[in-house]
Formats: structure tokens, C-alpha cells, sequence
């Protein structure tokens, strides 16, 4: 199994940025209208908090391509934690690159956890965020409820 | 100094609000919006994205606590979410950098946990 995973470099979009918003019902104006985003000191709309999930998931190289390189379905997995630690403001014009590392790897039951460590950097090679992230692969399903999975 | 922060109410949560995530976060799991996947899975239906939730929550503290910059944020998805639930979003101040939330719906199941801290 491949330990590191790099995406396409992305472009972020104000028009991108918007539909994000618009579908987590954000009422911010910064992630609406330029104007409001520049009075809040921005220098262009910035991406709401947890932006990257679109990095990863529209990207020219994205998150399925990710799962088919470590072998996952991903009608297997569930996301089980997630953390960001931020950096830099990530605002719309940017061009993000980033690069995702399996940290660790381990059998619960009948559960395989997967946790990878994601840095996404600018144009300017500044950490805009770090996410963590636990998958967790169902690797049997018995019709039963899985909501325990702490 | 605990201090508790005003509960946000969510509207119950309909099927085009997950197809309407999935097509704009990019993460199309039919797990998420095709019954039929989604049984086929075990589950009994389709089931919300986590990280829909976690905007939520990502929202909630902006709202608490505007202009201040987020630092950290990390969550732990409890159970999963379904459409026609209700959510109400709980948090509190431990330090003044500081704080938890969850998320539950309005039967008490938490469905979502995490902290923060402020720059």
C-alpha cells in the first residue's frame, strides 16, 4: 500500500465557494458577496472552515482516485473523526496543492481504521490547513446498526 | 469558567439537502443519497455526510463567537445522521480560547462531538 497520495493543484472559486456554502445553509456574507468579504478584511471570499472536503473531492486527482490506490469502496467507508488546525486563510483565487500520508492503520472487530494526515498548502507554499482524519472500513455488513463506533 | 453558549436550532434534515452536499462538497457515496445502495450496505437508509455536520458545527462557532479566527477544530462523529431529524447544536466556553459542542437531535441521540480553540 502507497503511504502518500498527492493531489492536483486547485484553483479555488467564488462561484465554487458559494454553492459550498449555500448547501451547509452558511448565512455569513463573506462567503456571498466580495464587498462584504473585503470589509471583513479579506482580500477576495474565503473558504468556509471546512472547505477542503471540495479540494478533495473535486480535484483532477481526487478522493476516489485516493480510495482505488489503497484498495477502499468507498460505500465501505465511514468518517469517524475529523480535525483541522489552520493556517493561513485559504481565499478564493488560490491555488492549493496538497498531500495526504496513511499515519496508521488498524483491525477493530470487524472494522479496519484508517487515519492520514493532509497538508494543504498555497500558491505561496504557506500551510493553509492540516486535517486529520479516521476512516473507518466496514468490511462485513450484517444489516446491523454501526452506530458504535467510538 | 464554563460558559454556555446559546443552542443553535437545525430544520429537520430532507434528502436534497445530502444530494445538494454531495454535489457540492464533491463526495457522491451513494450511501448518502441512493436507498437502494444504502440498504444493500446494511444500512436502513441513506445516511448524512459527517462532514455536512461538521460545517454546521464549523458554522455555529462563527456565529458564537465572531471575529475571532479559528485555530483548531476536531470532531468525532457519534452515530449517523438521517433526513427528517432535527438537530439542535450545544456548546460551551471551557477557557476563553477554548470550547466543546455537540450535535443531537431533538430525541438527545448525539451525533456529533468536537472542540475548538481559538487563535
Amino acid at each position: 500500500m502507497e503511504q502518500e497520495f498527492h493531489y492536483a493543484p486547485f484553483r479555488v472559486e467564488a462561484g465554487k465557494v458559494r454553492e459550498f456554502a449555500r448547501a451547509l445553509g452558511l448565512q455569513n456574507p463573506v462567503y456571498f458577496d466580495r464587498q462584504a468579504a473585503l470589509d471583513a478584511g479579506y482580500r477576495d471570499i474565503p473558504a468556509p472552515p471546512t472547505y477542503t472536503t471540495v479540494i478533495d473531492f473535486w480535484n483532477e486527482r481526487d478522493f476516489y482516485q485516493l480510495f482505488s490506490q489503497w484498495g477502499l469502496d468507498p460505500n465501505d467507508i465511514l468518517h469517524g473523526e475529523q480535525s483541522f488546525e489552520y493556517g493561513e486563510d485559504i481565499i478564493s483565487g488560490d491555488v492549493i496543492t496538497a498531500k495526504a500520508v496513511l499515519t496508521d492503520q488498524f483491525d477493530k472487530k470487524d472494522k479496519r481504521f484508517y487515519q492520514f494526515e493532509t497538508t494543504y498548502r498555497n500558491q505561496n507554499r504557506e500551510v493553509v490547513r492540516i486535517g486529520r482524519a479516521t476512516l473507518i472500513e466496514r468490511r462485513e455488513q450484517h444489516g446491523a446498526e454501526i452506530a458504535e463506533h467510538s | 469558567m464554563a460558559q454556555k453558549l446559546p443552542n443553535i436550532h437545525k430544520d429537520a434534515l430532507a434528502p436534497i439537502d445530502m444530494v445538494r452536499y454531495s454535489g457540492a462538497s464533491g463526495d457522491f457515496n451513494e450511501i448518502h443519497t441512493v436507498p437502494k445502495v444504502a440498504r444493500q450496505k446494511g444500512l436502513k437508509e441513506p445516511i448524512a455526510h459527517g462532514m455536512l455536520l461538521m460545517g454546521w458545527a464549523a458554522e455555529a462557532i462563527e456565529e458564537w463567537l465572531p471575529d475571532r479566527k479559528l485555530n483548531k477544530f476536531t470532531v468525532r462523529f457519534v452515530s449517523m445522521a438521517h433526513a427528517g431529524e432535527a438537530f439542535v447544536i450545544e456548546g460551551m466556553l471551557t477557557t476563553e480560547n477554548a470550547g466543546e459542542l455537540q450535535i443531537k437531535d431533538t430525541s438527545g441521540t448525539g451525533k456529533l462531538v468536537g472542540s475548538f480553540e481559538m487563535e
